[in-house]
């Protein structure tokens, strides 16, 4: 929420009570001020109100120049009624309760009361609503109305028609959150239903959350359907750790499986939304029946159960002055990245270490930081959303970063925020954008140099050449469309969004940083961010082949490409896997394939099986990130901290763990007792990360902050920028 | 033998015969269990069994109302959906896994009282020692009445 600015307050009585609020402010939220409750069904304090369902009924007055209060003579929905100077409020009157009891009276007519099989059942708000303030019994002797059952919107959504109260949240939700518009009502009146247009598949990346908004169990989720009721679950806070955005959960298990996913309520990430990755992924990472229970060393053809002290000799034996190489996946808590990075450079004595699993990888030198001087996270999600102007560039924001899309698209929503989105294919930003530029595939740079040319002076000498029309020629984007754009951005503080992704495209990396700079000279703000879970956690930790924790230099060691290129030359004696799965992350699978059969010992540390388990010499069972302690760092550097959910099956142990106990049968590592403990020596050795240690991390997480002083540089940009556009 | 010992030794015996011989005529108030059981109050509460309608299908449609209920928390109730090929009840929902554990069970009865389609009742059938405590764990298939026999045709 925005600070309080200046805001004109009014003076309104409730039940009796004076109290000032905001005026304009909606009577539903003034009472909460109170500790008071309206019940309500269709007013969501994250949508616009619309007042269908008159749950919300008051009975409200005004106080007349004697003293004396006028009653309106009707009760009025507290959702849609602003407050106004001298305004009487009554929640808990004779009349009230009457109006409440017919409302729900109403709303139970056609409701089928199925709770018993009802996944809403237990925690369904037209249960507590009618328990709290409806009639005991029912007067209505006639045949309810019958409607498809449990029909099938998507694969996550299921509608039950019968139970639907028609408040219109599903479809205001898609309307002005996701902003998919896939759901709407079709016919009117009492046959008014909600579904798709043509009742195709409802095709969001945030479907999930109407499962979550729906105040009866008209739609529920088909993943869990039937697999619990909500007095046999057990819930926790946790955090997504599919997405890069950090998005607060709630880990909903029973009997120590995990059965569903909820969204959690952090204003500075998701406010209370998740995406569908979120919302449905956990389940077949968590649940996966090849759950690997104890460490496995191999024997001839097969496998052999084994102590962990037997594997750990067994993985030090095949390391010990061997030429090894540890690649990591992206899914790891920061101890986790730290501890294996702390091993690899001491006890294996190697820097050919990575967990970055795109085409293109840059080494630290070519980095953004190291070429202009600019940081490459400089502001949060929350903050996106009091942005004037928002310049999304080659990326589609919606699947990379859906919390940032969330959010972009409430400051179009709810601010009027222009929003300028390049990409060199349809994304679902376009359908609120300002401008649109869609280029050419592989003319990224060529564009972002004709923005420069026109937003950034400073840059001219490079960018003389990329006039709009030139631009045109080049991008096939209209002069005017980038003139516009240019106009909508310029003399805003506007964030720009773009993904490591870009950096596949072709002269990408060249975008991307045109693109930093350009935002830099223009006044704006620039987020750079890492496209999976916590990459940018792990980075951060220093497990990367030329940068040490907290970003100092090391000698460079080869990077996930180089690694796997040395590998199947057969140039890695031993290659571990904390984690990942080359056949199934890197790009290249023959590589991946070639490499894995032709490494001596190829070590696997992972949860699960993988294709790369029939290469394995050892196998070590991985403890999940809700199954151990750990921080995270999301892409926006939020450090996040989840502590254990869920218990690890069989011997599983969190990868720092691992890491920690080869390093003491190696002679190198200091024993940590606790991932506090690791956390610890990660605050003292990366600076950025003091903030974080386990007992300063706050509830919503820590955001780190960017160095102080860092000077912005053109030249290597410049340069670039010459040569690509020069040579044209 | 001295008075005394007639007082204090030989009269008691002697009164007590007399209450046996009494109640001899009277009628018997135990039963010759196993052989012969005494008919059980109408309100008796014991072995749970889970019950079917008339059409033969299951009544529970896994609603854990009774695990909810229940004071021991010894049910466990997992649900799964009825399809038309493999219908187990009535509705979309039936219980796959229906689990009392009888060690923790204290016959309160609140099952019976939660469940909405009257799935599960107590009934008098209070034999229910065994010799492995795994034993007490009874299933869905130890707890479900038998189906009906399909009535002859004539």
């Amino acid at each position: 929420m925005a600070a309080a600015v200046q805001t004109e307050t009014v003076a309104i009585t409730i039940n009796d009570i004076e109290l000032h609020v905001p005026k304009g402010e909606l009577i539903v939220e003034s009472v909460k001020r109170l500790g008071l409750e309206i019940p309500i069904f269709c007013y969501h304090p994250r949508m616009k109100p619309v007042g269908m369902c008159r749950m919300c009924l008051v009975e409200v007055g005004f106080k007349q120049p004697d003293g004396s209060v006028r009653k309106m003579p009707k009760p009025q929905a507290g959702c849609t009624l602003p407050a106004s100077e001298g305004m009487v409020v009554y929640t808990d009157t004779e009349m009230v309760h009457r109006d409440r009891k017919g409302v729900l009276e109403f709303l139970l007519i056609n409701h089928p009361l199925d709770c018993p099989i009802c996944d809403r059942g237990g925690e369904c708000p037209l249960q507590n609503n009618t328990l709290a303030y409806g009639p005991s019994t029912s007067r209505f002797l006639e045949v309810k109305r019958h409607l498809p059952k449990a029909y099938p919107l998507s694969e996550y959504v299921t509608l039950d028609l019968e139970r639907c109260i028609q408040c219109g949240r599903c479809v205001r939700f898609t309307e002005e959150i996701s902003g998919d518009s896939q759901l709407a009502f079709r016919f009117r009146g009492a046959s008014m239903q909600p579904s798709t247009f043509q009742l195709t598949d409802f095709e969001s990346r945030f479907s999930g959350n109407v499962i979550e908004i729906c105040p009866v169990g008209a739609l529920t989720s088909s993943k869990y359907r039937f697999r619990a009721r909500p007095w046999d679950l057990e819930t926790r806070p946790g955090l997504c750790t599919l997405t890069p955005c950090g998005t607060n959960v709630f880990y909903d298990y029973r009997s120590g499986r995990l059965v569903r996913i909820n969204g959690r309520t952090n204003e500075d990430v998701n406010e209370e939304w998740t995406s569908d990755t979120t919302k449905f992924g956990h389940d077949a990472l968590y649940n996966n029946p090849n759950r690997i229970q104890v460490p496995h060393v191999r024997e001839g053809e097969a496998f052999r159960a084994v102590e962990w002290s037997e594997a750990y000799a067994a993985v030090l034996g095949a390391c010990e002055g061997k030429r090894t190489a540890v690649l990591a996946g992206t899914m790891l808590s920061n101890e986790d990245y730290y501890a294996w990075q702390a091993l690899a450079r001491t006890a294996l004595a190697t820097n050919h270490l990575d967990l970055r699993w795109q085409k293109t990888l840059l080494p630290a030198s070519q980095m953004l930081k190291a070429r202009t001087g600019l940081p490459g996270v400089q502001y949060g999600i929350a903050d996106l959303e009091n942005a004037l102007a928002i310049l999304v560039f080659g990326t589609n924001l919606a699947a990379d970063q859906p919390m940032s899309y969330l959010r972009t698209r409430k400051a179009w929503f709810r601010n009027g925020a222009r929003v300028v989105v390049a990409h060199h294919e349809a994304s679902e930003a376009e359908s609120f954008a300002h401008v649109v530029l869609r280029y050419r595939p592989g003319t990224a740079a060529e564009l972002a140099a004709g923005l420069a040319n026109l937003l950034a002076p400073e840059l001219a000498d490079a960018t003389r050449i990329a006039t709009p029309e030139w631009t045109e020629a080049q991008t096939g984007v209209p002069a005017d469309r980038l003139r516009e754009a240019a106009e909508a951005l310029r003399g805003t503080e506007f964030a720009a969004i773009t993904t490591h992704g870009l950096f596949d495209e072709a002269n990408g990396v060249t975008a991307y940083q045109t693109l930093a700079l350009l935002t830099s000279h223009a006044g704006g703000k620039f987020n750079g961010l890492v496209n999976h879970a916590n990459e940018q956690g792990g980075r951060e930790m220093g497990f990367a082949p030329d940068l040490g924790p907290g970003g100092e230099a090391v000698t460079a060691g080869m990077n996930t490409a180089e690694i796997l290129q040395a590998a199947a030359k057969g140039e890695i004696d031993t290659l571990i896997l904390v984690g990942c799965d080359p056949i199934r992350d890197f790009p290249d699978t023959a590589l991946a394939t070639q490499a894995l059969e032709n490494v001596a010992n190829l070590v696997l540390v992972d949860s699960a099986q993988t294709e790369a388990c029939a290469y394995a010499s050892a196998i070590l069972p991985m403890a999940l990130p809700a199954e151990r302690d750990g921080t995270y760092t999301s892409s926006e550097r939020r450090v996040q901290r989840m502590e254990r959910i869920l218990k690890a099956p069989g011997e599983s142990k969190a990868p720092w763990q691992i890491a920690m106990e080869l390093g003491l049968r190696a002679g190198s590592s200091a024993p940590y007792f606790h991932a506090r403990d690791v956390m610890d020596a990660i605050a003292e050795q990366v600076p950025a990360y003091a903030g974080a240690r386990y007992q300063d991390i706050p509830e919503t997480g820590v955001r780190l902050a960017n160095p102080e002083g860092l000077t912005r540089s053109n030249d290597a940009v410049v340069q670039a920028l010459q040569s690509l556009l020069g040579g044209r | 033998m001295s008075f005394e010992v007639f007082r204090d030794v030989a009269k008691p015996i002697l009164a007590g015969f007399g209450i046996t011989a009494r109640r001899l005529a009277k009628p018997k108030a135990t039963v010759q269990y196993p052989e012969e059981r005494r008919e059980q109050f109408p309100r008796t509460r014991w072995r749970h069994v889970l019950t079917r309608y008339d059409s033969g299908l299951e009544r529970c449609i896994g609603c854990s109302l009774c695990a909810g209920a229940c004071p021991a928390r010894c049910i466990y109730v997992e649900a799964a959906e009825n399809t038309d090929q493999e219908r187990y009840s009535p509705g979309e929902r039936y219980a796959v896994r229906y689990e009392i554990n009888m060690l923790r069970c204290i016959f309160c009865g609140y099952c019976q009282e939660a469940c909405p389609t009257g799935a599960i009742v107590l009934r008098k059938d209070f034999e229910l020692a065994n010799y492995e405590r795994e034993d007490f764990i009874y299933t869905k298939e130890m707890l479900l009445e038998a189906r009906r026999p399909e009535p002859v045709a004539h």
